[in-house]
């Protein structure tokens, strides 16, 4: 009823091959962004920008990063938050060593420096497959830590180790460092988000993105049919390297201030990768959905009890948070194995058919 | 979903009827940890701090009059959750206690436009000393510069002189505190002469430092000193007593003399020192005190009340009580703000006299702020293990300020400039 299709007629290809082919779904994501562009920022205290919009489209970048490579092109990577590492220390050097630079465009660039660094580490999936490739990515992970603790120059000799972001500005409004407004952030955040899901989406409706698919499902007979498995792998390896390194250097720039090395060690890897699996392997959604998940929830949680006016100890209250997400995520996993993006398209389905199943 | 929703509101609901209500009054909140890897050092500190401004609610009904919601909110030692917790706390908050250098360093830039003090006594980043820059920041007693200092003075016996020539290894946890001493040692090593040789420890290495020992046992160090933290201590201190690392010229920082590290390697940790600001006293009249009105009663949860790190605790607390206390009295009110208590903070002056009226004589060095001077130095003392417990070795000593504070002041200042634009207070001299 809702989801009625019927009567909705493509008369051009154009039409056809439309982004979102069906009306719903164009409305639907027209609420989307009508919330994320105007009703959220006019609503959201300070407490919601900073720990909930902003970091969770900031993960869900980096799981979008991720997905392309695992989800769409088949290699297992468990480096993303050294990827993350790289994005976050290229814009910190660019700034402080071209403090004209425009933080946007430093943020934009640093993306370049981590899909270097990503086709680097991705040369061994030529040879190599599924675990044994994930090792290989293992390796990128603790060598890249290792290096942003060892080279102090990445640091600017700072004594502690850390990076901090100083106060930068784009025509005298200051986008980061201490004197910056949450809300300018999370718009800057938003609207790089919002371009880089937008191109992601079409490269992995396009050319590019049947290759890649064609690689994950069989790569010899991919290589059968013509595709050359080194660019379809390496491009994959570079594209999903570059959105983590972007979404590693919001991380930083726009939401934490600073960072010391172990921030990108295994566990922020572990983290964007379970919200990739969560959300869905190989869809957009799924990382916006996982990344709520994931990262919005436990917040959330955290503020129920005191807001039913109730008093719980901080520690059990941690304690209890851990285990009602842990088991959330068994129980999405079960009814739905293929992550929260799959049950969407259930019920999407299911909706469309209502009221007669078949 | 629903299910687990009604499920946690019935867990809450049933846990949450045995819990007090929330209390009006001052909010001063504690980000804790008592979670997560360093909760074994934590939650005797986390203690101690809970319960003294407990003992001050039971027996005064607060401080002032006016009652102190000192509420823990949890970060298990992550600097993701002490900045949500900052943000959750910091609308009503009048301090803010980040408790790792970490979220300190994180939250720090940010306390000149959300005007809350940071209070981090004994840790956090030092050239928080300079008042001037660092407005919003305090981190008394003593700073871990001051404490390097005075670890260096009584390995020298007071002579400087005699470092030179001299081998100092310093074994560290390879993470924003650990390295913190690092400057101005190596200010030291060059101005005295001696050679000083870095030893760092990975977060993933703290409980295998075989190979940190090695190297000990092959440049064969003349002093040991070390900068830990958590399962780090437990670890070094074994390996030390394995490695037959002789333990008088094995030094540690305030937070690597906890009790529980010692006791699991007893007799053969006599002699390992522990520089430290508090002192335990089991004899103090605040602990009858507390024991009369929280432990006596069943709301504290710490069994040992004489271990350093409680003691610590409550030391901390009395710290911001004071502070407050002081900025009742400057500006007439009960319920302070954030920006009074500041000054509060600001113009403590914890004497010898004012430790006898809380009963406190002993606990800690008197000490006390200005406006420049965030920290107060108060001095330590060396605690040494004598096989069972930490027992006081020597005197007050005193941190070589003329040597530190060139150093502080150049830090402070690239501070300043590398988050500019930064306000400086001009008013204070």
């Amino acid at each position: 009823m809702l989801y009625r299709t019927a009567g909705q007629f493509k008369t051009s290809y154009r039409a056809d091959q439309a982004l979102f082919p069906i009306k719903q779904d164009a409305f639907l994501l027209g609420i989307v962004l009508l919330c994320a562009w105007v009703i959220f920022p006019l609503t959201a205290s300070e407490f919601a920008f900073q720990t909930l919009l902003t970091p969770i489209l900031i993960y869900a970048l980096a799981a979008l990063g991720l997905n392309i490579l695992t989800g769409y092109a088949g290699q297992l990577s468990l480096g993303t938050g050294a990827f993350m590492g790289v994005g976050a220390y290229a814009c910190y050097k660019m700034i402080t060593l071209m403090p004209w630079m425009n933080p946007v465009v430093a943020i934009l660039l640093s993306g370049l420096f981590s899909a270097g660094v990503g086709v680097m580490f991705g040369i061994p999936s030529l040879r190599i497959k599924g675990f044994y490739l994930a090792i290989a990515t293992l390796a990128a992970q603790f060598f890249l830590v290792w290096l942003f603790e060892k080279w102090a120059w990445l640091y600017n000799y700072n004594a502690s180790g850390a990076i901090q972001v100083p106060n930068l500005d784009i025509f005298g409004l200051y986008v980061a460092g201490p004197q910056a407004s949450s809300i300018t952030q999370y718009y800057l955040v938003l609207a790089i988000v919002c371009v880089l899901t937008y191109l992601a989406i079409n490269l992995t409706r396009g050319n590019l993105g049947r290759t890649w698919k064609a690689t994950r499902d069989m790569d010899i007979a991919a290589e059968l049919i013509g595709i050359n498995l080194m660019k379809s792998k390496l491009t994959a390896f570079a594209i999903s390297s570059y959105i983590v390194g972007v979404a590693g250097a919001l991380f930083v720039f726009m939401w934490r201030g600073a960072a010391e090395p172990n921030l990108f060690d295994i566990p922020l890897s572990f983290r964007v990768l379970f919200i990739a699996i969560i959300g869905g392997l190989g869809s957009i959604l799924g990382n916006y959905l996982g990344a709520i998940l994931i990262v919005g929830l436990p917040v959330v949680l955290n503020t129920v009890p005191s807001a039913l006016g109730i008093h719980v100890e901080s520690a059990l209250l941690e304690h209890l948070n851990i285990m009602i997400v842990g088991s959330l995520i068994i129980f999405f996993l079960i009814i739905e194995p293929h992550g929260l993006n799959a049950l969407w398209r259930l019920i999407r389905e299911k909706l469309i058919i209502w009221p007669f199943p078949h | 979903m629903k299910t687990f929703t009604k499920l946690t509101l019935a867990t809450a609901l049933s846990l949450g009827l045995g819990g007090a209500a929330m209390a009006e009054g001052i909010f001063a909140p504690n980000l804790t940890y008592r979670t997560g890897p360093f909760a074994a050092t934590g939650i005797p500190l986390m203690n101690g701090q809970k319960d003294y401004m407990t003992m001050l609610n039971e027996r005064d009904g607060g401080i002032g009059g006016v009652p102190i919601n000192f509420e823990e909110c949890e970060t298990g030692y992550s600097t993701e959750k002490g900045v949500e917790c900052y943000e959750r706390t910091k609308a009503n908050a009048v301090v803010t206690q980040p408790w790792s250098t970490g979220i300190t360093l994180q939250v720090l830039p940010k306390t000149n436009t959300d005007m809350i003090p940071i209070l981090a006594p004994g840790y956090g980043f030092s050239p928080m000393a300079n008042g001037k820059v660092f407005q919003w920041a305090f981190n008394p007693p003593a700073s871990y510069w001051d404490g390097a200092s005075m670890i260096m003075q009584h390995i020298a016996g007071g002579d400087m002189s005699t470092l030179s020539g001299k081998k100092i290894a310093l074994l560290h946890l390879d993470h924003p505190f650990g390295k913190e001493p690092i400057p101005v040692l190596e200010a030291m090593a060059a101005e005295y002469g001696f050679e000083l040789v870095l030893v760092p420890v990975g977060l993933k290495e703290m409980q295998n430092q075989s190979a940190q020992w090695l190297t000990i046992r092959r440049e064969r160090p003349d002093n040991v000193v070390m900068w830990g933290w958590g399962a780090m201590n437990a670890s070094a201190i074994a390996e030390a007593v394995k490695t037959k690392y002789p333990m008088d010229q094995f030094y540690g920082v305030w937070w690597a003399g906890h009790d529980a590290d010692l006791k699991q390697v007893g007799e053969a940790g006599t002699g390992y020192k522990s520089i430290s600001w508090s002192m335990p006293q089991p004899d103090a009249p605040v602990m009858a005190d507390i024991k009369q009105h929280v432990a006596d009663t069943g709301m504290t949860e710490q069994e040992d009340p004489n271990s350093v790190f409680y003691q610590r605790g409550i030391v901390i607390s009395m710290i911001l009580a004071e502070g407050i206390a002081a900025a009742q009295a400057e500006f007439g009110t009960g319920e302070i703000n954030a920006e009074q208590l500041r000054w509060g903070l600001e113009n403590l002056d914890i004497s010898e006299a004012r430790l006898a009226e809380l009963g406190m004589t002993g606990m800690v060095p008197p000490f006390s702020t200005s406006c420049s001077n965030h920290t107060g130095h108060s001095g330590a003392w060396m605690l040494e293990w004598d096989g069972e417990k930490f027992v006081q070795s020597g005197d007050l000593l005193q941190a070589d300020r003329s040597f530190i504070e060139p150093l502080e002041l150049a830090q402070s200042a690239e501070y300043a400039d590398a988050n500019a634009p930064w306000p400086i207070n001009e008013d204070c001299e």
